[in-house]
């Protein structure tokens, strides 16, 4: 198992640099649309080993097509230049009748089947690369649908599932989505997410994905049990924090992650040839 | 737990209430669908007091007599909470008992167009490099950047101009720039709903 870390903007670009000079990582996943604006060059350049690349805001289950044309069109400069190991994408809401949400919706996997897979099929085509969807830290007891739902995706579209072990996790407590549910999701996927989640503050707590908290128990059991499934040649594991960034703190969770998969048999640069 | 006639096995169910305080409190307090609207009717408050604290100046600590008004009018008004949301909150607060106050210090003012400047360098992703925003109440304008170096984030700047652009016809308005350049005016937008 290969570990990365999430690169957001510039502020932790130092720090990103230490953790792959210090071997805590292997890659660095950049959230790719954040630096539009800067030259595919100088991204190609800015560490010196593989990357993913991470898309926050295509929206493309609610975007028209010539805004997702424009957005892939921009995409393909940072596919060509930096040949990433996976190229990845989010399956939720962004808005409701024009109104955008601040905290992203979930999708209703019984109803909504039919034309989120139209819309993966056609923004795989138009980005011209396979692209793995995140699964999202179900809150609502809909949530249990998710499992066989991005199975069938997998399957129909021939996308992939960039699976994040902690939203998972969340899922599990906030509605009881069973791990082994997610076993031929786990089994299929070569690409993983992980963080830390918090409870609500208040109650019936629920667990949100937060991106600011050492990994818990739980999601350190769940990688545990679930290890060979998770492991695999090519697989990657990106270690995501957004807020109550400290180096320590980082280090002490990609150690347990390291424990827990060993080195990875690969030598990083064989990375970007297993794409 | 108190049984639920409102929908709520999904999140779908919810998307109304997301953005709601006042459908949400038809949830039972005690249900998992009330949590997860106070999750996400949480990320509306945050957004706006933590990125301008001085709002809670004027409307006490919890900002809830900001807050709950506003997001009431924001959903008469069907605003788009876009990267303007900080402007609408300024263009509420004008027709407000908070009116007075909110002119006599220009502070607010500075607070929300930079706020909004910076919420349109991090979630637009059109291809333009930068937004001026303009406002009737100052000459000043507001610039953000995206982010144009792996090395930077995303720049907010004040522009105090020696020959002052005209006033935007509107409270704010704004225009965009395809550059890392302050070159061009292109005449002021107005701020979509």
């Amino acid at each position: 198992m290969r570990l990365g870390f999430n690169f957001t903007l510039g502020d932790t670009y130092d720090m990103a640099q230490r953790l792959i000079a210090e071997g805590h990582i292997d890659y660095c996943e950049f959230l790719i649309d954040n630096f539009f604006c800067v030259d595919p060059d100088e991204l190609a350049k800015a560490f010196d080993c593989p990357v993913g690349l991470h898309i926050m805001y295509s929206k493309f289950l609610e975007a028209d097509r010539p805004t997702l044309v424009d957005f892939a069109a921009r995409l393909r400069d940072y596919i060509d230049a930096l040949n990433p190991i996976y190229v990845s994408d989010h399956i939720l809401r962004f808005s409701h009748e024009g109104r955008a949400f601040f905290h992203l919706g979930e999708i209703d996997y019984s109803t909504e089947y039919e034309s989120v897979r139209d819309r993966v099929v056609a923004w795989q085509d138009i980005v011209g690369h396979r692209i793995h969807f995140e699964n999202y830290p179900s809150i609502m007891d809909g949530g249990r649908e998710a499992p066989a739902f991005f199975e069938r995706l997998m399957k129909e579209t021939g996308a992939g599932v960039l699976f994040d072990a902690s939203n998972a996790v969340c899922a599990h407590r906030n509605c009881g989505t069973p791990f082994e549910a997610w076993r031929n999701v786990i089994a299929e996927a070569q690409h993983f997410h992980v963080a830390g989640y918090r409870h609500s503050l208040v109650e019936p707590f629920i667990s949100l994905d937060t991106h600011a908290e050492a990994l818990a128990p739980d999601t350190l059991a769940f990688l545990r049990d679930f290890r060979s499934v998770f492991d695999k040649p090519g697989a990657t594991m990106t270690y995501e924090r957004d807020d109550r960034i400290e180096f320590d703190d980082i280090v002490a969770d990609l150690k347990l992650l390291r424990d827990l998969f060993g080195q990875p048999e690969e030598r990083r640069h064989d990375l970007a040839l297993s794409a | 737990m108190i049984l639920l006639s409102l929908p709520s096995r999904t999140d779908r169910d919810l998307y109304p209430a997301l953005m709601s305080p006042e459908l949400n409190a038809k949830y039972p307090t005690d249900h998992k669908a009330f949590v997860r609207i106070d999750v996400s009717l949480r990320m509306y408050w945050h957004t706006l007091f933590d990125i301008c604290p001085e709002l809670l100046e004027l409307s006490g600590l919890d900002g809830m007599s900001i807050f709950r008004p506003f997001m009431a009018w924001a959903g008469e008004k069907k605003l788009a909470f876009d990267w303007s949301y900080y402007l609408w909150v300024y263009v509420w607060l004008r027709q407000s008992p908070f009116k007075d106050r909110l002119l006599a210090d220009d502070k607010y003012l500075r607070s929300v167009m930079a706020a909004s400047a910076a919420r349109w360098a991090i979630l637009d992703r059109g291809r333009d490099c930068g937004i001026v925003i303009g406002c009737a109440d100052t000459r000043n304008l507001v610039i953000g950047w995206k982010c144009r170096s792996v090395r930077l984030g995303r720049e907010i700047e004040l522009i105090e101009p020696e020959e002052p652009l005209p006033a935007p016809p509107d409270i704010f308005g704004y225009f965009t720039l395809q550059t890392f350049e302050l070159d061009v005016f292109p005449g002021w937008q107005s701020l979509a709903r």
